[in-house]
């Protein structure tokens, strides 16, 4: 964090800059670029595919915001000469995701496929990977993923490693207590592995689910499956949506269960919806649109909360008590009646067809979100203003936005981090709330949101169908563990003298 | 510092924070891309009807102008703080929005109070329990179950419950449970009996002002059957904080037992069950304490999505109705009165702290 070295501080002669460190024993360091580069070709297309949908979300709702907000003040043609330079960005980003996604990687569907056909009532399969049947050859391709995501995530931790043992100047920072604390911390690093497991679904859900979120949810009529058919005896030919609508759980008679076939030789590991779309790939797209709401919500509302909370702490005074006065303010109305009421207001707008209800839900999130972190970090941020340092630095000249930066900051940081990894287990269960609430809230449909499978279970808990909500709802409770569980071990690792519930009002998602 | 003057303090202090809230509201739910119009007359509106509409709802004047947003937000707030509510828009036409409140609050206060007892009676226990066994299965299986109990979502509880208790369901014989005793209740809906809970026999009657005095004598019967179709819900409301009572608890007794002070009174001899009660509950209780006001927090954000799932015709589900149906007078008043609970129990809180421990001045509560 505070401790990478910064060679324009240098006060002697024997700091030296990363690049001649590396100039002089490049052996480890090619060691591990050479793995790096072999992982990042496995799978670059995927790589590059999921950077460049958050991108095109990002610039679509920022530029559509800005937009919106200067053709209100300022004149209507500001927001159409707006409108077209975003067209033109989001056209080119749109080329270069469809070339990235075209170029061939390892794990992913067409070298490992999963949806084929039988050739008789108990005949071999056709067209799946090696004739293996299709939960056989889900199961390898899924395994090879997840082994490969924690590879990879594994293979940056060592890059750290190296990075620190050869080619770092200080031999100890307080960087390594910290993660050598998390390390041996087994609860946080549960949270980290629950994290990551997530993370993968969301990056690689395509490559995952038995089906894609495409041919089996958005558009079942433009794509079809075959399957070997009893009646006639022999390979049929019909489309997506007329398979689902003979595959739907709907209780005891026409149920589509956990790691089951459907009649049309299709393999659904959670089993089919009410609807007869496949649980498993919703889940996985609803993983990408939770991932991707609170990672922008969370950066929101602490981006927020650590400018805001080193102003009041700097300022003090007025400034303190004005922050105070808006935290209190936005904190005073239940957190989940303002999200109800601020989406129900804006069911139907523009801004709910950005990143299908995501970016509004990812800007409330974060703009409810920020009092909580705030309060988090001002205690640390009032402490440091105090030290003599501010005081030193302020008194030879530096600029107040450069000591917050320079001096404050580091120290600030780690508060951040545990809050708001904490804060992220509500997020998601209010996020899910509204979309479980449905009517217009929450993110729009078909685009697969966890709160809205369990939304559609409902009148089946008690019959045959009973995984439409069940399942969803402990994956949800997984995440939700997962994030507490790695902002406890934060907790510990960066200051382990504190143990305070202060988090935990954060974390119930104001009661969803 | 005198607590009377803190305390007044603390109003003072409160009131740009209740005011900077409403404004919020206000400025969503009246500059907002809302059209109150449409969902009270409909697409086949005549352009008369409209303008009579417009003037009647407070956007426009009798001459046809437009009322300025400024001068709205004067006479909502007016009303607002004059506790004069005004009559619903959609929900129910024309009804006052006091009766409205009024009809519905018993159902949501009952809920609430069983999900805060339930909460409180069975979180902090457990959670003294585990502390005091640390490091035993016991206690890995309470906080394990404290940990997950807080990171499921009401809403899926409040789904998974009610099918379960649904005919056919694992638990649907809850449902028939003490019918010998007139006790078999439905598990879905609003229990009629929440409104006679108690008999309200007038002490002076016929007697100017003193006749507003009653006495009110509980109705047993009444509140077993009510209990008894509301647990479910109050349940699931209770759900988070119930487990963050039990991990709170347990690091607070953790860190007591292992004090001086119980230590002490360990060695002059004073018996477990008083040193568990008074030195280390008492102190045990202070970290605790947030927790069970925030629990008021996430009751009134949790009611709207269980009394939904439950069927329970209360505020929560009353909120959600008007926002569907954008009954704006509905909605402003409800987080009025929302907010205002709020504020009071937060300073409530700061209160109590000073109470429960001595040590804490009133200067480090303050913010």
């Amino acid at each position: 964090m505070s401790d990478t070295n910064t060679p324009n501080d240098s006060y002697d002669g024997d700091q030296s800059s990363l690049t001649s460190r590396l100039a002089a024993n490049p052996r480890p360091a090619l060691r591990w670029a050479a793995v790096a580069a072999v992982l990042l070709v496995l799978e670059f297309g995927a790589f590059i595919g999921g950077t460049l949908t958050v991108l095109h979300a990002l610039v679509l709702g920022v530029t559509g915001l800005i937009a919106a907000m200067l053709g209100l003040t300022i004149s209507k043609g500001i927001e159409t000469s707006i409108n077209e330079v975003q067209a033109s960005i989001l056209s080119q980003i749109d080329s270069v995701r469809s070339t990235a996604e075209g170029i061939p990687t390892l794990l992913s569907r067409e070298t490992i496929p999963n949806q084929g056909h039988r050739l008789g009532p108990d005949g071999p399969w056709a067209e799946t990977f090696m004739g293996l049947e299709p939960r056989l050859a889900w199961l390898l391709r899924v395994t090879l993923i997840v082994v490969y995501a924690f590879v990879v995530a594994y293979w940056l931790f060592r890059g750290w490693d190296i990075f620190r043992i050869y080619y770092r100047q200080a031999d100890w920072t307080p960087t390594d207590d910290i993660i050598n604390r998390l390390r041996s911390h087994r609860w946080g690093v549960f949270g980290v592995l629950i994290i990551l497991l997530f993370l993968t679904m969301a990056l690689f859900g395509p490559a995952l689910g038995p089906t894609t979120v495409e041919a089996n949810i958005q558009s079942p009529y433009g794509h079809y499956v075959e399957y070997y058919s009893n009646e006639t005896g022999q390979v049929e030919n019909v489309t997506v949506g007329n398979a689902n609508f003979n595959s739907k759980s709907k209780g005891a008679g026409t149920n589509v269960g956990p790691m089951s076939y459907d009649s049309f030789d299709r393999f659904h590991p959670f089993g089919t919806l009410t609807n007869g779309r496949d649980l498993f790939t919703f889940m996985m797209g609803g993983a990408r649109t939770t991932i991707t709401v609170v990672g922008i919500a969370i950066g929101m509302s602490a981006g927020i909360a650590a400018a805001l909370g080193m102003i009041s702490a700097f300022y003090s005074g007025t400034v303190d008590l004005g922050v105070l006065t808006v935290a209190d303010g936005i904190t005073s109305v239940p957190q989940l009646l303002l999200l109800i009421m601020v989406s129900a207001v804006f069911a139907g707008h523009w801004i709910t067809n950005v990143l299908n209800g995501g970016f509004l839900l990812a800007i409330l999130f974060g703009l409810t979100g920020w009092p909580g972190l705030w309060r988090a970090v001002r205690g640390p941020a009032l402490q440091v203003a105090q030290e003599e340092w501010v005081d030193a630095a302020e008194s030879f000249g530096q600029r107040p936005a450069l000591i917050m930066w320079k001096h404050m900051f580091p120290y600030v940081v780690g508060y951040l981090l545990v809050y708001a990894s904490m804060s992220a287990g509500g997020i998601i269960i209010a996020m899910s709330a509204l979309s479980f609430l449905g009517n217009g809230l929450g993110v729009t449909a078909p685009t697969p949101a966890w709160g809205r499978a369990i939304d559609l279970g409902q009148n089946y808990v008690s019959t045959p169908s009973w995984h439409i909500s069940l399942i969803p709802g402990l994956m949800i409770v997984a995440l939700v563990t997962g994030a507490n569980a790695l902002g406890d071990g934060l907790r510990d690792a960066i200051d382990p003298e504190t143990e305070s519930g202060s988090g935990e009002q954060t974390a119930a998602g104001g009661g969803a | 510092m005198n607590k009377l003057v803190y305390l007044g303090k603390r109003i003072a202090l409160a009131i740009p924070v209740v005011l900077f809230g409403l404004t919020m509201a206000f400025l969503i739910l009246y500059a907002g891309p809302l059209d109150p119009v449409y969902s009270i007359l409909g697409r086949k509106a005549s352009e008369a009807d409209i303008q009579r509409l417009l003037v009647d709802l407070g956007y426009r004047y009798p001459n046809g102008q437009e009322v300025p947003l400024w001068d709205q937000y004067r006479m909502v707030m007016t009303d607002l703080f004059t506790l004069n509510f005004g009559q619903s828009w959609v929900v129910q036409r024309g009804r006052p929005i006091i009766d409205l409140i009024g009809a519905r609050m018993s159902a949501t206060i009952w809920l609430g109070w069983w999900s805060v007892v339930i909460a409180l009676f069975v979180g902090i226990p457990v959670g003294l329990f585990a502390g005091l066994r640390a490091n035993t299965f016991s206690d890995y299986f309470a906080s394990a179950g404290g940990i997950l109990w807080r990171a499921m979502p009401n809403f899926w509880l409040a789904v998974i419950l009610s099918g379960l208790l649904s005919a056919g369901g694992a638990l649907s014989f809850y449902r028939d449970w003490g019918a010998d005793y007139g006790l078999a209740t439905k598990v879905v809906g609003t229990p009629p009996e929440v409104n006679n809970l108690f008999n309200v026999i007038p002490l002076f009657d016929g007697i100017p002002v003193l006749e507003m005095l009653f006495l009110p004598i509980p109705e047993l019967q009444n509140m077993a059957v009510a209990f008894k179709w509301i647990l479910p819900g109050a349940l699931v409301l209770g759900s988070a904080s119930m487990g963050n009572e039990v991990r709170i608890a347990r690091t607070a007794v953790l860190e007591s037992i292992n004090s001086k002070y119980v230590e002490t009174a360990r060695a002059k001899g004073v018996s477990a069950r008083r040193i568990v009660f008074k030195h280390v509950g008492r102190n045990a209780l202070i970290p605790l304490l947030p927790i069970i006001m925030g629990e008021f927090y996430l009751l009134i954000g949790g009611s709207v999505l269980v009394e939904a799932i439950f069927g329970i015709n209360g505020l929560g589900s009353l909120y959600l109705r008007a926002i569907f149906q954008t009954d704006i007078p509905v909605i402003m008043t409800l987080t009025f009165i929302f907010t205002i609970i709020l504020v009071v129990f937060n300073i409530t809180q700061d209160l109590l702290y000073t109470i429960v421990d001595p040590r804490i001045s009133l200067d480090d509560v303050e913010g």
